[in-house]
């Protein structure tokens, strides 16, 4: 699904270069459950931000499902990241003058569906994640953990290959957490390969797979996952 | 396109909604009627007095002292004025159109009717006045010499004949041909009347505000106010500024007795009468440039500041697969939903303010066509003044969306 070889994230000013990721390798399978470890600044969320197609490299080779991302143009990489990749923000990033449909509605607008097929797809995604009766209402009247279900239902609305999360569950108390937490296991048990950025290690022991981050590189891989087998399949139409 | 959700996203801003777009409603109500006005202004500064105006200018004598004889002068001054090299023409004559002073009276047809079936200009000239002026007759004839008399402010003295422009020829005799007809220019009861003896195309009257202003009467007849005469040139083409120079001292030379005065191109009559309608012109000119410039700043403004609100937003629907394209199409839609809101409110109050003009200032109807083209230029103008900060929000790299501040 995921595979880096030898990746370098170099930012450069007039004055200093600075590798946020050197010699970046790693691959994760389809229907994984990674989690990505590391100290702050160690390089944690420029690799969310590459893997996401966020930001660009500037060495080695990207594969994302297959495809070679590597020289795409902008347009490119805005429809492939629409297509294959759902995000999860540690701030849930929901846009607060839309209510949850039209929030949920965002990024299938920019894949091109018809507004019947948005209308399902919304109505499905929102429904899996228990808030199909607050449609109308607007993330401002949602608690934290509510809101991040939104934003969950928002990224799963298009029926993404990879879900990305970065620190999903920072901003939530405990319970919030878990209860996302155990949303994220059901969509991953339903066959989404999910890539989990924290430095939380109770989240991520919760994960298949740790790969602990530190000065831009990969210092573990884990161990060799035993994925799971989904208990009731019921993938979102693609 | 996303118009349902830019508008009702917009809902939730109301303020700066409400804003902005009664700036833009102003703004369409205020150009609107602005343009309109200086249309009219233009219009009117550009009716055609009739005469010749490029080759022509005016120049007054005052005798003083006992024994001053007006009549002998002006005859002289005449004769003289004609002899001048440059000059093509020249009469005396009363007042001159533009200037905004002379005679004027209300005509009438039969000695009893009361009321006046239109009031004219009097202008009262020799046989060399539609020269002079640069007239164009187009019936009967000129003035014979021998028919030029003297009328003074208390002899009433009606001439045998007159002239009349066409447009006073037809309101007193409509679709009937003036030439031999009669009607009253002086007191019906106590006067004869006039016959019309040749028409002239067109010759305003002196007032540019008169209602009636292509009626005119040419009499033939010396209106000598006091001891004060005014003569009109008409000097050779390209040559009136140099006739200028030399008729001061000329007539000065021939008569010490009086002071010579007044000299002005009829150009410059033209532009004195007209001063406070090009003033008008330029003020709403510049209203409106500055109510253009303050509505552009104010849209860049706004837009502006939701950009710099929304980067993260911006960031996260670059994230969920929006391209550059993309953004820079919501904020354009988003303006021209704002600028289409604010211009529907504009419509209404452009009109509105139309009436009031009209109730209040005799002002004319608003042609139709005013409002959509001023849709047009907002509309035009929202989009060219919002095209920066689109940009610029258009720019915005989607890892924003992961950064925490």
């Amino acid at each position: 699904m995921l595979a880096m070889k030898h990746l370098q994230k170099v930012y450069r000013t007039h004055l200093i270069e600075t590798h946020a990721l050197r010699d970046f390798s790693i691959h994760v399978r389809e229907g994984e459950f990674v989690a990505v470890t590391g100290p702050s600044g160690s390089g944690k969320t420029t690799f969310l931000n590459i893997a996401g197609l966020l930001e660009e490299f500037t060495g080695g080779e990207y594969k994302l499902d297959g495809v070679d991302v590597g020289g795409m143009n902008d347009a490119e990489r805005s429809r492939l990241r629409n297509e294959k990749i759902g995000f999860i923000f540690q701030g849930f990033n929901l846009i607060p003058d839309l209510n949850l449909f039209d929030n949920v509605d965002v990024p299938l607008r920019y894949r091109g569906f018809n507004a019947a097929e948005r209308k399902r797809r919304i109505e499905e995604s929102l429904g899996r994640v228990g808030l199909a009766s607050r449609m109308k209402h607007y993330p401002s009247e949602l608690s934290g953990g509510q809101q991040q279900r939104v934003a969950i239902a928002r990224a799963l609305a298009g029926s993404p290959r990879l879900l990305l999360a970065d620190e999903p569950t920072g901003n939530l108390d405990s319970l919030m957490a878990r209860g996302v937490m155990e949303l994220m296991e059901e969509i991953n048990r339903q066959g989404t390969t999910i890539v989990m950025v924290t430095h939380d290690p109770e989240l991520a022991v919760r994960a298949q797979r740790n790969v602990h981050v530190m000065d831009g590189q990969v210092t573990d891989l884990g161990e060799e996952p035993r994925l799971r087998v989904p208990a009731s399949p019921e993938p979102m139409p693609a | 396109m996303e118009i349902r959700p830019i508008l009702s996203a917009l809902m939730r801003s109301k303020v700066a909604l409400v804003l902005i777009g009664l700036q833009i409603a102003l703004t369409l109500a205020i150009v609107c009627n602005a343009l309109f006005i200086i249309g009219q202004r233009l219009e009117r500064m550009q009716r055609p007095s009739g005469m010749n105006e490029v080759d022509t200018f005016a120049v007054t004598s005052s005798g003083f002292g006992e024994g001053f004889d007006v009549r002998s002068t002006m005859e002289a001054d005449v004769t003289l004025l004609r002899s001048l090299p440059g000059v093509a023409a020249a009469t005396a004559i009363n007042s001159l159109p533009l200037s905004n002073g002379g005679w004027s009276s209300g005509l009438v047809l039969k000695p009893d009717q009361r009321t006046p079936l239109a009031s004219a200009a009097f202008y009262f000239v020799d046989a060399g006045a539609l020269d002079a002026l640069g007239l164009k007759l187009v019936a009967g004839r000129n003035f014979k010499p021998e028919e030029i008399g003297y009328r003074t402010m208390n002899d009433n003295v009606t001439p045998a004949g007159v002239i009349v422009t066409r447009a006073l020829a037809e309101k007193l005799f409509p679709g009937q041909g003036a030439v031999g007809r009669q009607f009253y220019i002086d007191d019906p009861r106590t006067t004869p009347p006039t016959t019309v003896v040749g028409v002239v195309d067109r010759l305003q009257e002196p007032w540019v505000d008169s209602k009636e202003i292509e009626y005119s009467v040419l009499r033939p007849q010396h209106l000598p106010y006091g001891n004060s005469s005014t003569y009109l040139v008409r000097a050779e083409p390209g040559r009136r500024d140099e006739v200028m120079k030399q008729v001061e001292d000329k007539l000065a030379a021939a008569n010490p007795s009086r002071i010579v005065r007044g000299l002005k191109s009829v150009e410059s009559v033209r532009a004195e009468a007209y001063a406070a309608d090009r003033a008008m012109a330029l003020i709403l000119g510049a209203v409106i440039v500055a109510l253009l410039t303050i509505t552009a700043l104010g849209i860049v403004g706004m837009a502006s500041f939701w950009v710099t609100q929304r980067t993260k937003q911006i960031g996260t629907r670059r994230a969920l697969g929006a391209t550059q394209f993309d953004i820079l199409r919501y904020f354009l839609t988003e303006n021209f939903l704002i600028t289409t809101l604010g211009l529907l409110v504009g419509a209404v109050l452009t009109y509105a303010f139309n009436v009031w003009l009209m109730t209040h200032y005799e002002s004319p109807r608003l042609p139709w066509h005013y409002v959509p083209v001023g849709f047009l230029c907002l509309w035009a103008l929202g989009q060219i003044a919002v095209l920066g900060p689109a940009t610029r929000a258009s720019r915005v790299p989607p890892a924003v969306a992961t950064r925490s501040v």
